[in-house]
């Protein structure tokens, strides 16, 4: 069988994305044979573009200008893109802070000195490029990533989560982290696709999956101002992976 | 200088950087590194955030080494806050933090640093040719995520460590299982030490820096740094360091007051508490030798990680709860060995717990007037070898340090 050509990319970001990819070591050597890795500079060497790939999947936000011309080249190298993670898809972490003066953030890091001034605030890859998938999380699920590899070789895209991390949350039959302990848990405006990861340890959902589709946001905010939640907290919060919530 | 070619992207690294070779006509005179990494500006990003919001986001500066950066982070929130934490808590930490070593080293030797030896492009390369050497590294690596998971509820991103405590407490089964895992990989911790000793070297031998290594307190943790000559407490660790913002990287450079470079990390750790049993590995202590530094310290967290796991199950493992922290004015640092070395998390908090001053310092970034220096002689000691011959001397040399390049942008 011929193996299916793929890139691994990472942009701005904790290559967190890369590295959940890397943690398959189970199913590592089964993915080595039915993927050529061509492109991927964190676990190969050369870093070099050649021909066209069957799949690119790209970690990180964008902030640079040479990013956007490798994410660029990538898309037109390929038949599919996928948005690996958080950062790819929302903008994540590091654009937590967008909105404000970029060149503020930078000299309170820099000082007045000029490094790093030719980045720019962090952007999600749909701003530049189409995407044709995305995985998200912060980091994403193992048990996803391996089934949109499974489905790649297939040559299938996976199917969209629509659905909040309350949903699986009461699946699991957990305790209601935001009803019975006035806890600020995100999972009502959450994508799910985690098994509710965290609330099932009694840690509130941080939002790290970014947000579901159609999320009530009306309602959640009536229910986190009843525990006392004003919005300002809930938009910084809800802001720590995703700067494009409106509130 | 007539002409100059970049090593395009550093592989098998984590991040972004080059290294520039500067050429001379037909000869390679310099060379020079850069961490080209954008910026998050975490430093930025943390301000204005509660206490209790501070582990969770500083963590994100890097996925290898998350474990250490959340606990890093708790240590020095706590420390400000003046919250005292369980003797059960701080076991877990500890042995979370050894999960992430066992981690970062089993990946580097095996997956990143493996192919240099053999002449492969990396894991596809050692896939089709080394499979077993492969899966040899896999399975520590396997049982380092295991730990971390096991604590920390996930092994990127540990969002169970938290603030006072842990998130809940893992039970005896799960410990117990940790204990087996750690038993059964004891032999593969044994093969890869007798295996990597035995590869070739593959660099000349280039001088030692002088090594700066964190101290004090149980493996890896510890209240101050030390080096061969000088004691500096935690507090002052970060003016004793020096950053300094130079043109050339994101990075900012660690300059200890105009002294010559000090080398953090594995190779640092043990020359300056070199356990007798390993000494014989080490008649050459040049950083060629890091590799082999990481499989010895790949034993020791095992063994320590072993020496936890017992300690906690012996203790019982109690459910209970985090401790509460209470907003209040304060200021916190601690200092912890990451995998690759000197890791600094330093806050300042206002009255209401909101973060109005960080300062985080990474190996990587300490390290980096190390490497400068030994790319240098590197290119010296080759003087007259071919250009290509140079261009892959020096990213093995890169790679021999482990840089973890977001986390010395962040």
């Amino acid at each position: 069988m011929k193996k299916l050509r793929v890139a691994i990319a990472g942009l701005t970001a904790c290559s967190g994305c890369q590295l959940s990819l890397l943690n398959c070591e189970d199913e590592l050597p089964r993915m080595l044979e039915l993927f050529e890795f061509h492109y991927f500079p964190m676990a190969s060497s050369p870093a070099l573009m050649e021909g066209e790939y069957d799949a690119v999947l790209v970690e990180g936000c964008l902030s640079m200008p040479h990013e956007k011309e490798l994410l660029q080249e990538l898309r037109r190298r390929s038949r599919y893109l996928v948005a690996l993670g958080t950062c790819a898809v929302c903008g994540g972490v590091a654009a937590l802070r967008n909105g404000e003066e970029r060149e503020q953030l930078r000299q309170s890091v820099y000082g007045e000195n000029q490094v790093a001034s030719e980045t720019y605030e962090p952007l999600p890859l749909h701003r530049v490029v189409q995407v044709d998938a995305a995985v998200t999380g912060c980091p994403p699920e193992k048990e996803e990533l391996l089934r949109l590899l499974a489905g790649l070789a297939r040559g299938v895209l996976p199917v969209a989560i629509d659905y909040p991390v309350c949903t699986e949350c009461r699946m699991r039959e957990n305790l209601c982290l935001l009803t019975e302990r006035s806890a600020l848990c995100l999972g009502p405006l959450t994508l799910g696709g985690c098994s509710a990861r965290c609330p099932s340890l009694g840690v509130p959902c941080e939002g790290c999956r970014g947000p579901v589709p159609e999320a009530n946001l009306a309602e959640a905010l009536e229910i986190y101002a009843e525990k006392g939640f004003d919005k300002a907290t809930v938009r910084d919060r809800l802001r720590r992976f995703c700067p494009e919530w409106k509130l | 200088m007539s002409s100059y070619r970049k090593i395009d992207i550093l592989t098998r690294v984590e991040g972004h950087g080059s290294v520039e070779l500067i050429r001379d006509g037909g000869r390679v005179v310099d060379a020079c590194l850069h961490l080209s990494e954008s910026p998050r500006l975490f430093e930025a990003l943390l301000i204005g955030r509660r206490f209790d919001e501070i582990p969770d986001i500083a963590c994100r500066i890097c996925s290898i080494c998350s474990t250490v950066h959340k606990v890093s982070a708790l240590q020095a929130v706590e420390q400000a806050l003046a919250v005292s934490i369980s003797r059960q808590t701080g076991l877990l930490r500890e042995l979370a933090v050894q999960g992430g070593q066992i981690e970062s080293h089993a990946l580097h030797v095996f997956c990143l640093a493996l192919p240099d030896y053999l002449g492969v492009n990396g894991i596809q390369g050692l896939a089709a040719h080394e499979l077993e050497k492969l899966q040899l590294g896999l399975r520590i690596k396997k049982l380092g995520n295991l730990i971390q998971e096991t604590i920390g509820g996930r092994a990127i991103h540990p969002f169970n460590l938290i603030v006072g405590g842990v998130g809940e407490v893992p039970g005896s089964e799960k410990m117990q299982h940790l204990k087996d895992q750690l038993a059964g990989v004891r032999d593969d911790v044994t093969a890869s030490i007798a295996y990597v000793s035995g590869l070739n070297d593959i660099l000349p031998p280039l001088s030692m820096h002088p090594a700066c290594a964190v101290s004090g307190g149980p493996p890896l943790f510890g209240n101050c740094l030390v080096t061969s000559t000088e004691t500096i407490a935690a507090n002052s660790a970060a003016a004793w360091l020096d950053e300094q913002v130079e043109a050339s990287t994101h990075a900012k450079v660690s300059r200890f007051g105009g002294k010559a470079p000090f080398l953090v990390g594995p190779l640092a750790r043990l020359t300056l508490a070199m356990p007798a049993a390993y000494a014989h590995y080490f008649t050459d202590t040049s950083i060629r030798s890091a590799t082999k530094a990481r499989v010895i310290e790949l034993q020791l967290a095992v063994e320590r990680a072993q020496l936890l796991v017992d300690l906690l199950l012996n203790d019982g493992l109690e459910k209970e709860q985090p401790v509460v922290a209470i907003a209040a004015q304060g200021e916190g640092t601690s200092v912890m060995e990451a995998p690759r070395g000197v890791l600094l998390h330093s806050y300042r908090f206002d009255d209401r717990g909101v973060c109005r001053a960080a300062d985080i310092i990474t190996p990587t970034s300490i390290n980096q007037g190390a490497i400068a220096l030994s790319l240098k002689e590197l290119i010296v000691a080759m003087d007259g070898a071919e250009y290509e011959q140079i261009r892959a001397a020096a990213e093995i040399l890169v790679r021999c340090y482990d840089p973890c390049i977001s986390c010395a942008v962040h």
